[in-house]
């Protein structure tokens, strides 16, 4: 059997043959949120399972196929491949390796070293009123200071703490736990938002309680220039859109603890920050955690 | 001839942007990202080749209204701390050596 997943991702349409149902299933799992048709297929991959060795491939059109174990793998794989043509084909894109969530059609942006706790403080902080664009991938508009949703299934690598439970239909795979949209405690943003504020994440366990901290434009530049995917693609080295970026937001440094202090701390700083009515409304919103 | 320890001269090849006072540096030789707080960016500014450390330090207690020991610890740090991050030219560093 053979079925393709259609998606449409930052408005380029991308193909995935998936020549097995339980391959579909898993893409659909990840994936599912970007289905649909916009223009010519931009990219085309074909994914399935491999039956000599039960194991699975991903090949773009034109290329050899990747081997994977699992399908853990196979979405690693996949989305690496993806989001690097994703890049080219968007050359237009600031692509910044970072969280994204929206309060109102404000978003705010979570950076952070692999292992700081973004995706965590991310799926806490969905139980508070706000909308999902990304775990991962934040793709910066320079010239009208929007961000676009890249909303992919929420990946975990661990079993979160505190108030906030895994729901039943999480996906699990060897090295990650993958929450799908539909499954999100919240909506989810259907299109770009104006980029308000910044935090960069660093995790400290033990710490009495989170604390944030101001950041200069210039040191939020340089970090930001240090979280950029495509700088390279961008005048001046990329140096120059993480200055436009850093220059037009809110930057701050967050010192994660407690997932329910973390989020009621960063409700709290974005009530002072945020300006537009809906976002402070969305702020005003209770917790959604059982 | 002037002494690169004496004279410090910071480096050319490297992208400069100054943001709200404080100096980025984009080093993309060796592949990093500086950022430097105000005090670091006056100095880096200065380091021309031409002014010794002293002078540096003469013209930093001036700026920012410190006495001139201060002045003269600051830079003094300051140097060393550009040189080990390899923002200052040196006989090792200069562009073109090997």
């Amino acid at each position: 059997m053979s079925d393709a997943l259609s998606l449409v991702i930052f408005g380029r349409h991308v193909r995935v043959q998936c020549q097995d149902a339980a391959t579909r299933a898993l893409f659909v799992a990840k994936y599912g949120h970007m289905q649909g048709r916009q223009g010519p297929v931009a990219l085309q991959y074909a994914v399935g399972r491999q039956e000599e060795t039960g194991g699975f491939f991903v090949g773009r059109a034109g290329q050899a196929p990747s081997m994977a174990s699992d399908p853990g793998e196979l979405l690693f794989l996949f989305e690496k491949d993806m989001t690097v043509e994703l890049e080219k084909l968007r050359p237009d894109l600031y692509f910044i390796h970072a969280a994204v969530l929206a309060f109102g059609h404000e978003a705010v942006m979570l950076v952070g070293e692999s292992g700081s706790g973004k995706s965590t403080t991310t799926w806490a902080l969905l139980h508070h009123g706000c909308r999902y664009f990304s775990d991962e991938l934040g793709p910066v508009d320079l010239q009208t200071g929007e961000v676009y949703p890249y909303p992919h299934a929420l990946c975990l690598k661990d079993v979160p703490p505190g108030p906030y439970p895994l729901p039943t239909n999480t996906l699990y795979t060897a090295h990650a736990l993958h929450i799908p949209t539909a499954a999100l405690p919240s909506e989810v943003g259907e299109g770009p938002a104006l980029l308000s504020a910044i935090f960069f994440v660093q995790y400290r366990p033990g710490a009495a309680a989170p604390a944030v901290q101001g950041l200069s434009k210039a040191e939020a530049a340089a970090r930001l220039f240090a979280n950029a995917l495509n700088p390279l693609a961008h005048v001046g080295g990329g140096l120059d859109g993480a200055i436009e970026v850093s220059t037009r937001v809110a930057s701050l440094r967050l010192f994660s603890g407690d997932l329910t202090a973390t989020c009621a701390l960063v409700k709290a700083t974005l009530k002072s920050l945020l300006s537009n009515e809906e976002a402070r409304r969305c702020l005003e919103e209770p917790c959604s955690h059982p | 001839m002037n002494e690169p320890a004496d004279h410090p001269k910071r480096r050319t090849d490297v992208n400069i942007r100054m943001v709200d006072g404080e100096v980025v540096v984009l080093d993309r030789q060796a592949g990093l990202i500086h950022q430097l707080n105000q005090t670091a960016s006056y100095i880096w500014d200065r380091c021309d080749g031409q002014s010794t450390v002293a002078e540096l330090a003469e013209q930093l207690a001036v700026a920012f209204d410190v006495d001139v020991n201060t002045a003269v610890h600051d830079v003094a740090t300051i140097i060393v701390q550009l040189h080990r991050l390899g923002l200052i030219q040196s006989p090792n560093n200069m562009p073109g050596s090997p």
